[in-house]
């Protein structure tokens, strides 16, 4: 069993490391190690298109991350406890939001919105000389959508185990509605909107599928690597990849320690 | 402010963000998907039903994604259900947040970077040539289904072991040793209380990887060498290379329609094995 | 296997600058090291007239998009670029026209330059989504100085949409060592392929070539969009198909580690492995197949136009397609610029074939392009 154990984790992780290993080759080959150099480390650092696609990702990241952690939080507060036809067709589209896959939702999106496009800038143009394309907003739309039902999701199923007497207890001594949500019910939904936060932000980080279609001229890091393996691939990639890998990591621990925290003193 | 108000106030955005970027792209692909290609590429608008019926010209691509779609799930499936077990069951509290962690952390980088990989060690250079050394020659691993089904099993490895890990971590272990004391040999206890219990996990994860895999379309295109072909590399070769719009639209539909089905059936099985939605939520 | 980004990237070599200045390396290092040798070498002669100058007069803002093939460019050239305007160049690389193409199409691309093949242009200007050139702010562009064959797709209807880049052919690129000898026929090809080569043979993922030397082995032209013609040429790649490495266009890889044998090459990919590892040889298929002229051409929504005149005008000086052309392999039609490049180059048999094994080959029509059967044909053989 144990031995199965390392078994698995080393075919989790063979690839990275010969990821890793590679980027400190001193040659030109992406497949071969010749010699040990820290050059495409610096190469990537100081290749400006690296760092615009570096810089156009944790935009679209974080934009994205943080519209679908509000509006979906907003969403399941909404949810929790409600019943009949509103919550039914919810429920559906939050089902059908996470299951439709990436590659059907940037072709669609791609194909509808080149089609609104295509209608409303004639008008617009001629309006304010000013047109819509395709962009940050179509892809933090579009991470969006996914993102904020999984956000509904993890908050509705925290919301869902709350205990209801604390609220309302708080209700019978006085507090506003408002009150009782920032000091009673927020600090403990707090862990999974984090969560949701996380998760949000991570997938748009790492989207390559929907972004191929609705990024339009933007390069995000996904779309920049796919590019620079089509062209040959140089150690570079390898040292991005070890860079991104590295900084996940760190995120990760941090989100930890956070949700870590915060669970003690939600416990407190 | 009525709670009604408040409430209705709440779901406005959301409710926007989804008619705006999931209904009106879903209507926009269907009615494409009754239109026709022009003629230099693209979309023009008509009532047909001729790409409904031009389907079986990607009978392929479909049977190759609904056979690799189920045996990757399987696969995967088989190899995270040990380790699952082994982080629930067997190691000690200490390290299992670690070991867990471990499990996920490659899933945080590029899926593009760690498929690339594969590329390597399946290729020329790479496996066949330490199988040459104890004198298995000629060995051809990269740009076939085996490739692929490698890469699939990677890249969703994490998330078949967690919701696994999930249902068996609740299991009462108190059950096991009650198991014992009454004389019950260990393989027929793990199979009448410890897979039972855990179906829900097993459910759970293998719907996620499913639907996932039958979107894919990166790892058969770096690791498939363009020979292994599924629904996804259709769609992309429809909308980026024979720009055929309104055809691409109907296989989008088919695909869609198919997921509906299966994952309907999917659901059905949670609900029997009283798997809640929320599990999926939480991965 | 080139690298398109920076070889020194603005900050080192602004460094390097500084410490040239500053006397602690030489001139030489100092131009070694910054590629800017060869340039200034160059622009000595050249230069007075051009960008610089002109550049800096008018200003064309910060980048330049370029959406181009893989393999195609000296990036040295780039940062001579940024170095002389100001401007990066990004560089998307394309697999093929209908990728291209569809993106276009698709709207919003961002480009500034794209680089259409001859017979993807008359797509372009029918659905309007080409610019028609302004020649005075190409004043490199000298088109007397074009052989005509390479020249004259640019212009239709006398309005010019494309000023040429490079010109070349599809042919075999083999490794010798493994294929004994030279593969110089399309016959050989796809027979081989399912034979004493199976498994060791790539096609390349894009219909045009891969149908079209099918269409060859069969005896018909490159360009044919006749259905029983298709239909032998379909027949042909399926029965192929489980032979082959793979369906794809980036074959570098592939046949520089030695797991492809035998691959669907253009021009300069050939000479471009040619020149690292000789024992692998390019031919063309003595049936025909194809021959291509690429243009330099601006899309309708370019978002800096500016920029891109001011890069298609530095890359079409003679002085910096000649050393592009050292870079990547690929023949020029300007005999200005040959009249730069080294002799062995210009009798290169890879880069300047010989004119009767040039005479089999065609161009490729617009038709070949965007024939739906022809895209329906490659879907079915690569879903097969």
């Amino acid at each position: 069993m144990r031995l199965y154990a390392w078994a698995v984790y080393a075919f989790l992780y063979l690839p990275i490391g010969i990821i890793a290993l590679f980027s400190f080759s001193a040659g030109r080959s992406a497949s071969q190690m010749q010699g040990f150099s820290l050059q495409w480390y610096g190469r990537a650092l100081n290749n400006p298109f690296v760092m615009e696609a570096l810089w156009t990702s944790v935009r679209v990241a974080f934009l994205s991350a943080v519209l679908a952690t509000v509006v979906g939080t907003m969403a399941a507060l909404a949810l929790t406890g409600m019943r009949g036809r509103t919550r039914k067709v919810f429920d559906l589209l939050v089902q059908i939001a996470v299951m439709i896959p990436g590659i059907v939702i940037g072709i669609a999106t791609l194909i509808a919105l080149v089609s609104v496009f295509d209608l409303v800038n004639p008008w617009l143009e001629a309006l304010t000389g000013w047109k819509l394309s395709l962009g940050t907003g179509s892809l933090v739309a579009a991470h969006g959508l996914f993102t904020m039902s999984l956000v509904v999701l993890l908050v509705r199923g925290r919301m869902e185990t709350l205990d209801g007497a604390l609220i309302e207890a708080s209700g019978d001594l006085g507090a506003t509605p408002m009150g009782t949500f920032w000091q009673v019910t927020f600090p403990q939904i707090l862990p999974a909107i984090l969560a949701g936060f996380l998760l949000a932000f991570t997938f748009s980080f790492d989207d390559f599928i929907i972004a191929f279609f609705v990024a339009g001229a933007e390069t995000t890091l996904p779309i920049y690597v796919f590019s620079s393996i089509r062209r040959g691939v140089t150690p570079e990639i390898n040292a991005i990849g070890t860079m991104v890998m590295a900084a996940s990591l760190f995120m990760l621990i941090v989100a930890q320690l956070l949700l870590r925290r915060s669970q003690a003193q939600a416990r407190r | 402010m009525t709670q009604s108000r408040a409430r209705a106030l709440l779901l406005t955005p959301a409710a926007l963000w989804y008619a705006a970027m999931l209904l009106l792209p879903l209507a926009v692909v269907l009615i494409f998907s009754f239109g026709e290609r022009s003629a230099i590429g693209g979309y023009a608008p008509g009532f047909t039903f001729e790409q409904y019926a031009n389907l079986p010209a990607r009978f392929a691509a479909f049977r190759n994604t609904l056979t690799l779609a189920p045996v990757g799930t399987i696969a995967a499936l088989l190899i995270a259900y040990p380790l699952a077990y082994f982080l629930a069951v067997k190691v000690s509290p200490k390290w299992k947040t670690m070991l867990l962690v471990l499990v996920i952390v490659p899933f945080w980088t590029s899926i593009l970077i760690r498929s690339y990989a594969w590329i390597f060690l399946l290729g020329g250079k790479g496996i066949p040539a330490l199988l040459e050394t104890v004198g298995l020659d000629d060995v051809r691993l990269l740009n076939t289904p085996f490739a692929v089904l490698v890469g699939i099993v990677y890249g969703y490895l994490p998330l078949m072991v967690f919701p696994i890990y999930v249902a068996l971590e609740k299991l009462d272990k108190r059950l096991l040793e009650a198991a014992a004391d009454l004389g019950t040999p260990p393989w027929r206890a793990f199979l009448q209380i410890t897979l039972p219990l855990s179906m829900p996990g097993v459910l759970t994860g293998s719907m996620l990887v499913f639907i996932l895999l039958m979107g894919e379309f990166l790892i058969p295109a770096i690791l498939g060498g363009g020979k292994v072909f599924f629904v996804g590399n259709a769609l992309v070769d429809l909308f980026l290379q024979s720009r055929n719009w309104a055809f691409g639209s109907a296989v989008a539909v088919a695909l869609v329609v198919i997921m509906l089905i299966t994952v309907g059936i999917y659901t059905r099985l949670v609900k029997r094995f009283g798997a809640s939605r929320d599990d999926v939520g939480l991965m | 296997m080139k690298d398109d980004n920076t070889p020194i990237s603005r900050k080192a070599f602004m460094e390097e600058l500084r410490r040239y200045q500053k006397g602690s390396v030489t001139r030489r290092h100092f131009l070694g090291v910054t590629g800017l040798g060869t340039a200034a070498a160059v622009m000595g002669g050249a230069l007075p007239g051009l960008l610089p100058t002109r550049a800096r007069a008018q200003d064309i803002g910060d980048r330049v998009v370029l959406a181009t093939w893989p393999n195609y460019h000296d990036a040295a050239n780039f940062d001579a670029f940024t170095d002389a305007t100001g401007a990066y160049t990004q560089v998307n690389v394309f697999g093929s026209n209908e990728e291209m193409l569809a993106k276009i199409q698709a709207g919003g691309s961002g480009w500034d330059v794209f680089v259409p093949t001859n017979y993807a242009i008359p797509t372009y200007v029918e659905a309007d989504l080409i610019e028609p050139l302004d020649l005075s702010k190409i004043p490199n562009f000298d088109a007397a100085a074009f052989e005509k064959r390479f020249s004259d797709a640019g212009t239709i209807d006398g309005v010019v949409y494309g000023v040429p880049k490079n010109w070349g052919t599809t042919g075999i690129a083999f490794n010798s060592d493994k294929t004994g000898g030279v593969v110089d026929s399309w016959k050989a090809f796809f027979d081989g392929a399912r034979d004493k080569w199976d498994g060791r043979v790539m096609v390349h993922d894009y219909q045009l070539t891969t149908i079209g030397n099918a269409l060859v082995y069969h005896g018909f032209s490159f360009n044919s969009v006749d259905p029983n013609e298709l239909a032998q040429a379909e027949k042909l790649l399926i029965d192929v198909k489980p032979h082959l490495y793979a369906i794809s266009s980036d074959y570098q890889p592939a046949m520089r580690n030695g797991d492809a044998w035998l691959t669907m090459c253009w021009t300069g990919d050939g000479k471009q492995m040619n020149t690292d590892m000789p024992e692998i040889g390019f031919a063309l298929g003595k049936e025909g197949g194809e021959i291509w002229s690429d243009y330099y051409a601006i899309p309708k929504d370019a978002p800096h136009k500016e920029a891109a005149y001011a890069l298609i005008n530095y890359l079409l000086s003679p002085e910096v397609n000649a050393k592009e052309a050292l870079a990547h392999g690929y023949p020029v039609a300007d005999s200005r610029t040959n009249a730069l490049l080294p002799e062995e180059l210009l009798n290169d048999p890879i880069i300047y074939p010989a004119a009767e094994a040039l005479s089999p080959l065609e161009f490729g029509a617009a038709v070949t392009l965007t024939d739906p059967n022809r895209a329906e044909l490659m879907a079915r053989f690569k879903s097969a």
